[in-house]
């Protein structure tokens, strides 16, 4: 039964456990920017309590608002909520030298939600249609970091690191591997993969994606920068950092006399990918997986199962079992 | 049955694809022997990318307009070669969500066109690794013909 506006705004105070000015049921969220903590999202007969706006966790975007998307706390059981709103952009994403034309796609999300439920490698959410028809994702908020600041948290050289985490880190990147192996199978692609957008739950430790809202026009290699985003994340992974040019010059100009142009990533030609000549204890099988990305390659990988099969095989040239990373 | 002298050419709005098309008029010209189908894959924009209808079917009928002009010129360009008219045939065929090398090559096999040509854009080795190239996939999934790239 509908509750009266002064039961909804009594349940939302008790939901929040403070008081608002007031409460508004909105089921149109057409004008997003106008949506604001004590709004009540009413889609499809699911009620949700806007407790303010989400903020940009990317880097050199720290701290933007980002208004399409809302927290939020659920009426059912008060759990926590991120609602991505409809919001349509059309940019030009640089990567490397290069432009690449990008569409935001609420309705690709929304159909990539429902082929991952229950599959814990992925963020999980319902989306619903609102009065107005837009496509409105209710994402479960996932505790923890992203995989870039549980890293970076992490103080250790990268010996150290080497030693006692990378083969636990690896396989955990493996699942994230599989996890996109399957999107691609079913057509699909991330289309945004980046180090922010792993995410590690902070009990069970899993690894798990995020954000799958953008969209690329190409139909010769669907799966080009997915793969591109995936050599990025393993080169992070394996050198707990990608290490630039400028920083090796500023820290180990030593390392910079081993390199040629090689040796340095494909697409983006300030980082160095052949980390072997950064960490020389680095397996070559394991390094040879990454030189596949690197602007020596002589071939690329076309699917991310060959990236799984070539890691796999590398990965019993690691010390090991160790701990996966924590801070 | 795959036939030499039964040649497809892939058509696009490229330069590199009307280089192509010039060669080959430059081979074959005044000659008599060999059949010649062009054509073009049409790729349908993405509704994911696209998602209002109107201008999606604008962009469509865009796209469509300009391989259709593409694939007139390109005719004409092997008439005015002293191509025999009864030779020269025109094919526009929807991607239907398939890579345009896809297309091209399985109406090779279909069509038992024993010579194809295509031209080759100068892609970079990164543009190559991160949006695919039609000529290098056409070379990668020929089997029982020719293939002539273009650069």
């Amino acid at each position: 039964m509908p509750s009266s506006g002064m039961d909804l705004k009594l349940q939302a105070e008790e939901l929040l456990g403070s008081k608002l000015d007031r409460v508004r049921v909105v089921t149109d969220t057409t004008q997003f920017m106008d949506l604001s903590r004590g709004d009540v999202l009413d889609l499809q007969d699911r009620r949700y309590l806007v407790t303010g706006v989400a903020y940009e966790g990317r880097f050199g975007l720290d701290e933007e608002p980002k208004h399409w998307v809302k927290r939020a706390l659920d009426f059912s059981d008060g759990s926590q909520k991120l609602i991505k709103l409809v919001f349509f952009e059309e940019f030009d994403l640089p990567i490397g030298g290069l432009k690449v034309r990008c569409f935001r796609s609420p309705r690709k999300e929304a159909r990539i939600l429902e082929l991952v439920r229950g599959r814990p490698q992925f963020m999980q959410g319902i989306s619903f249609l609102d009065q107005a028809g837009n496509e409105v994702r209710v994402l479960d908020r996932i505790p923890g970091l992203s995989l870039d600041k549980n890293l970076d948290a992490l103080k250790l050289t990268h010996p150290a690191y080497f030693e006692g985490h990378l083969r636990a880190n690896l396989q955990k990147f493996l699942g994230c591997l599989e996890a996109i192996a399957f999107l691609h199978q079913r057509g699909e692609r991330h289309g945004d993969i980046r180090r922010d957008h792993i995410y590690i739950h902070s009990q069970n430790r899993s690894w798990i994606w995020i954000d799958f809202d953008y969209n690329f026009d190409f139909k010769e290699s669907p799966f080009g920068l997915d793969l591109f985003g995936l050599g990025n994340v393993l080169c992070y992974v394996l050198g707990r950092g990608i290490p630039t040019l400028h920083q090796l010059k500023q820290e180990r100009p030593e390392v910079l006399d081993r390199l040629d142009t090689g040796d340095l990533s494909l697409v983006i030609p300030n980082r160095v990918f052949n980390l072997k000549k950064v960490y020389p204890y680095l397996p070559e099988e394991i390094n040879r997986v990454l030189m596949h990305f690197a602007a020596s390659t002589p071939v690329y990988y076309e699917r991310v199962e060959e990236i799984i099969d070539d890691l796999r095989a590398g990965m019993a040239q690691l010390p090991g079992p160790a701990k996966e990373e924590r801070p | 049955m795959i036939l030499w002298n039964r040649i497809l050419v892939g058509i696009d709005d490229s330069e590199p694809s009307l280089s192509a098309l010039r060669y080959l008029a430059g081979v074959l010209g005044g000659s008599n022997t060999s059949k010649v189908r062009l054509l073009a894959v049409y790729t349908p924009p993405d509704p994911d990318s696209h998602p209002d209808e109107a201008a999606r079917a604008d962009l469509s009928a865009e796209r469509r307009l300009v391989l259709e002009t593409r694939l007139a010129q390109a005719y004409l360009l092997l008439v005015e070669a002293r191509l025999a008219r009864e030779n020269l045939s025109t094919d526009l065929v929807e991607a239907d969500g398939r890579p345009v090398g896809q297309v091209i090559m399985e109406y090779q096999a279909a069509g038992g066109y024993g010579t194809v040509v295509v031209g080759r854009r100068r892609l970079s080795k990164a543009e190559e690794f991160l949006f695919g190239s039609v000529s290098n996939s056409v070379v990668h999934r020929a089997t029982d013909c020719c293939v002539w790239v273009v650069a």
